[in-house]
């Protein structure tokens, strides 16, 4: 009788998760769906054939922020794996608050920020620019790159830096013969996380990018606010395509306390 | 090289970059607040932006309706996460299918669920559609107004979409360390399934759900592509009334808008404080 | 054959009150296999890590053959160190492990190849090269660690605690191991351990670390018959110790006279004698005694008595003391060359 129950609560569940995601993909593939029409009267797959071609700006758009995203990614990587071993593997005075300091960017919204930032990136000339939109998602990125880092170095031992030492390693050797590949499955992983923050971000690229850094989510709210459910739900799917693939190749590294360390920042 | 230059050397990188961008952006804002502006030759702080907004009607339905917002669909994504764990914790048949729509879940950005939900939700969405086709309605109008709506039902949904996911990880991780040794205990105590969970496992669970939902409080609290999308003319979300007032063409009420940001800044200083102190009272005795 | 000195070794940790290492000064022989012994937080470990590198001293040199390094970094001093938890890089293969110190000085793949099979044979891990880490049995994993260091024919070998995660059967082994391998390769070796059955059956010279302090560098049976100090007589299971002035020799006891080998030393002391050596009935020095219990240990029997209200413990065969019972009065002696005179303040 529970059992029942369970597999009733899983199907509810299963259907809550699935719902808002179906409008969008009968959408996709209508042309011309009327109330109150459940399903659209001519199938088209126009919105996807506009969405894809060069006239919509797409697919640049799907380009631009996935570099956006991947140059914040490497940034924050080459930046917080050091911040990271701080963090994980020293204990220090002051420790709470410098973890503090390093987490509130990506707890405290955005707005709180923004304004100010925009003021004074517009004072250093980087409104409007990639490069300013990069520096702006690293205020979410960094955090979250840096705690996941942590993380990875508390689980890892010094003392087998130490034994390469005494068998003849320099330390850069050692940092890549035996350092690196013990945290790059962590480090990858985390990544990977990070670039989705990136990707979702959309209040700091409308605010510093000033309508010059065309994000995906940027150009499809256009679509959103002229009314065109069809073209906004293809760019939609594609937009979340990115995450879907993330998700598949880590599947297997995730597991429940993984989990949380990779998503513990992201509401 | 001491310890400490080698810690000193890890860490700048990260507190420059950090203290660079944020602190900066974070004291630009609160300047400007203040009317501090010496480009334009105000160098005089004054708290009147702040008068102004906290006297305001608009301002203060915004921050209210805001609040509103944060508080419902925290405490509503906390609860659902919270028997979503308790479920998903034990093995059933699709129970790894359910794993993985959570999981996928996550990745699904906040506007691509709002723009969802809005097709789904809307009085001329697909849930509306589906009344009229029982007969339920007759005109779009006939649908319960959850989008663009004064409660803000709509946004509060979304929310509970995207927060309950993260929520329910953040629980399945806390419980997997927590185990079950301790409802264990209880019940050969002779406590009752729900006695164990009311009084063992629950109090367990605290921490997490605590530290989880400050998180979950401060994103509903200040984000803005939700409200864009799900939110009514008015009252605003303050966030988007924020947004507003900052892209207003009349200049002077930037220090509003900042004091806005202020505002939505201190609220999201408290969660992180109460994030904080709920793990690091709570931390290593939950395990 | 390397010649290791530590002259005057001092290092204190941050905020701890005591230093770990006091002035430790110590000369280990080329090609001896000596133990540094000594209970936890005596500064054995901080030892070794000066030795190897990874630590610096606040005071004091570490000489190889005379010259010193300690200014030298770990990769170029040809010490190497082998940790008590194996430490095989878990992301390469057995082989590569062993082959790890060869690849870092660029050796060419043949070579090491040749190198690994060779020593992975002395080590009798032959057949194993392919595979991971965590696919070894943890007596496996050690032998895999100590080939690693032994590859690079290193002038100090160090290990630390080598013996103490394995179980009873495969330490007799390991220890055989690593003396035979020290015997062939005679490679100058320290070994760490806080066990001091150890030490002695796998030294050749055993340097007790207390405090931080050198307390006796010596061959094992020293410490047995000749310790240098009360705590060093303590560390090895002394328990009796009887204090009196000796004169002309002849120890003057609160309970009576009691004669010393020739040679002994003049003055306030602390005689002390072996549980082992007391003998229950008569004999040189003879003493009555009161018996307060006795414990049977399997293949000794422990007889704590009382001369005179002074405790004294003896060790005897089961059988000399099956007949006895707590509160009876029986002869025991104190044989001359048994006993051993302590500094009376040490």
């Amino acid at each position: 009788m529970r059992g029942s129950w369970r597999t009733l609560a899983g199907l509810g569940l299963a259907s809550w998760l699935i719902l808002p995601m179906v409008p969008l993909v009968i959408w996709s593939f209508a042309h011309g769906w009327r109330f109150p029409d459940l399903l659209p009267q001519t199938w088209s797959i126009k919105a996807w054939t506009y969405a894809l071609s060069p006239a919509s700006g797409v697919l640049n758009s799907f380009g631009l922020t996935t570099l956006i995203a991947a140059a914040t990614t490497l940034l924050a990587a080459l930046i917080g794996v050091p911040a990271g071993r701080a963090l994980g593997l020293h204990q220090f005075r002051g420790k709470t608050l410098v973890t503090l300091f390093l987490l509130a960017p990506a707890v405290l919204p955005g707005m709180a920020v923004v304004f100010g930032l925009h003021g004074l990136f517009l004072r250093l000339g980087l409104t409007g620019s990639v490069p300013g939109v990069v520096l702006a998602h690293l205020i979410p990125v960094l955090p979250y790159m840096t705690l996941i880092m942590a993380a990875v170095f508390s689980r890892f031992d010094p003392d087998f830096e130490a034994q390469a030492r005494t068998l003849g390693a320099t330390p850069f050797q050692t940092f890549r013969c035996v350092t690196l590949p013990a945290i790059l499955p962590g480090l990858l992983t985390g990544a990977l996380f990070a670039f989705l923050v990136s990707w979702s971000q959309y209040l700091l690229t409308l605010a510093i990018g000033g309508g010059r850094v065309q994000t995906l989510p940027l150009l499809m709210f256009g679509f959103v606010s002229a009314g065109r459910n069809d073209v906004t739900s293809a760019i939609a799917l594609l937009y979340i395509l990115p995450g879907l693939l993330i998700l598949a190749v880590t599947i297997r590294q995730v597991t429940g306390r993984n989990i949380a360390l990779t998503e513990g920042l992201r509401p | 090289m001491t310890d400490r230059t080698r810690l000193a050397l890890l860490l700048a990188p990260a507190l420059l970059v950090m203290g660079g961008l944020f602190l900066t952006g974070l004291g630009f804002t609160l300047l400007r607040s203040l009317h501090y502006a010496p480009a334009l030759g105000q160098t005089r702080l004054d708290l009147s932006a702040y008068g102004e907004i906290l006297t305001s009607p608009g301002f203060l339905k915004s921050l209210a309706l805001s609040l509103w917002i944060a508080g419902a669909s925290t405490l509503i994504a906390a609860v659902l996460a919270v028997a979503a764990a308790l479920l998903l914790r034990q093995t059933f048949a699709g129970r790894a299918m359910i794993g993985f729509l959570v999981q996928l879940n996550l990745t699904v950005p906040h506007i691509v669920g709002a723009i969802g939900l809005l097709y789904l939700v809307s009085q001329s969405g697909a849930l509306a559609r589906l009344a009229y086709a029982t007969g339920r309605i007759t005109a779009p109008q006939d649908f319960p107004a959850l989008t663009h709506d004064p409660a803000a039902i709509g946004i509060i949904l979304l929310y509970v979409w995207k927060e309950m996911p993260f929520i329910t990880l953040i629980l399945l991780a806390n419980l997997q360390s927590i185990g079950t040794d301790h409802e264990a205990t209880a019940r050969s105590l002779g406590a009752t399934r729900w006695q164990a969970f009311r009084f063992v496992l629950l109090p367990l669970m605290l921490p997490g759900l605590a530290a989880a939902s400050a998180l979950v409080f401060a994103f509903a609290f200040g984000a803005y592509e939700v409200p864009l999308v799900l939110g009514a003319h008015a009252p605003k979300a303050l966030p988007v009334l924020a947004w507003q007032t900052y892209t207003d063409t009349d200049l002077a009420t930037r220090p509003e808008a900042m004091a806005m940001a202020v505002i939505i800044a201190l609220f999201g200083f408290g969660l992180l404080l109460a994030y904080a102190r709920v793990l690091r009272v709570w931390g290593s005795d939950a395990r | 054959m390397t010649r290791l000195v530590l002259e005057g070794l001092t290092k204190a940790y941050p905020g701890a009150g005591q230093a770990a290492l006091h002035d430790l000064s110590l000369a280990v022989e080329s090609g001896s296999l000596t133990a540094l012994l000594g209970p936890s937080g005596s500064g054995k470990t901080t030892t070794m890590k000066l030795i190897a590198g990874l630590l610096s001293p606040d005071r004091g040199e570490v000489l190889l053959d005379n010259r010193p390094i300690t200014s030298l970094p770990p990769e170029k001093r040809q010490v190497a160190m082998v940790f008590q938890n194996p430490l095989l890089f878990p992301h390469l293969t057995v082989a590569q492990n062993v082959g790890f110190g060869l690849k870092m000085q660029g050796l060419p793949a043949h070579r090491i190849a040749d190198e690994v099979a060779t020593m992975l044979g002395r080590v009798r891990l032959t057949g194993l090269g392919a595979r991971r880490p965590a696919q070894l049995s943890g007596g496996q994993q050690q032998r895999a660690a100590l080939a690693r260091a032994l590859v690079l024919a290193p002038r100090v070998l160090l290990l630390d605690e080598p013996l103490s995660n394995l179980d009873p059967t495969l330490r007799d082994e390991m220890r055989g191991l690593v003396r035979d391998l020290q015997r062939e390769t005679g490679i100058t070796t320290l070994v760490v351990t806080h066990d001091q059955a150890e030490a002695v059956a796998l030294a050749d010279q055993i340097a007790l670390l207390l405090d931080g302090r050198l307390a006796q560098h010596a061959g094992p049976d020293d410490f047995y018959r000749r310790p240098a100090s009360q705590a060093v007589a303590r560390f090895f299971g002394a328990v009796n110790f009887i204090p009196g002035t000796a004169r002309a020799g002849q120890f003057q006891t609160s309970f009576g006279l009691l004669a010393l080998p020739p040679e002994s030393a003049e003055g306030a002391h602390l005689l002390t004698i072996r549980p082992e050596s007391i003998l229950l009935g008569p004999g040189p020095n003879p003493l009555t005694a009161r018996v307060k219990a006795v414990t049977f240990l399997g293949t000794q029997s422990r007889v704590d008595l009382s001369v005179a209200g002074h405790p004294l413990r003896a060790v005897v065969a089961p059988d000399a003391a099956r007949s006895l019972r707590a509160g009876d009065s029986i002869p025991i002696a104190l044989p001359p060359t048994a006993l051993w005179l302590l500094p009376a303040q040490s």
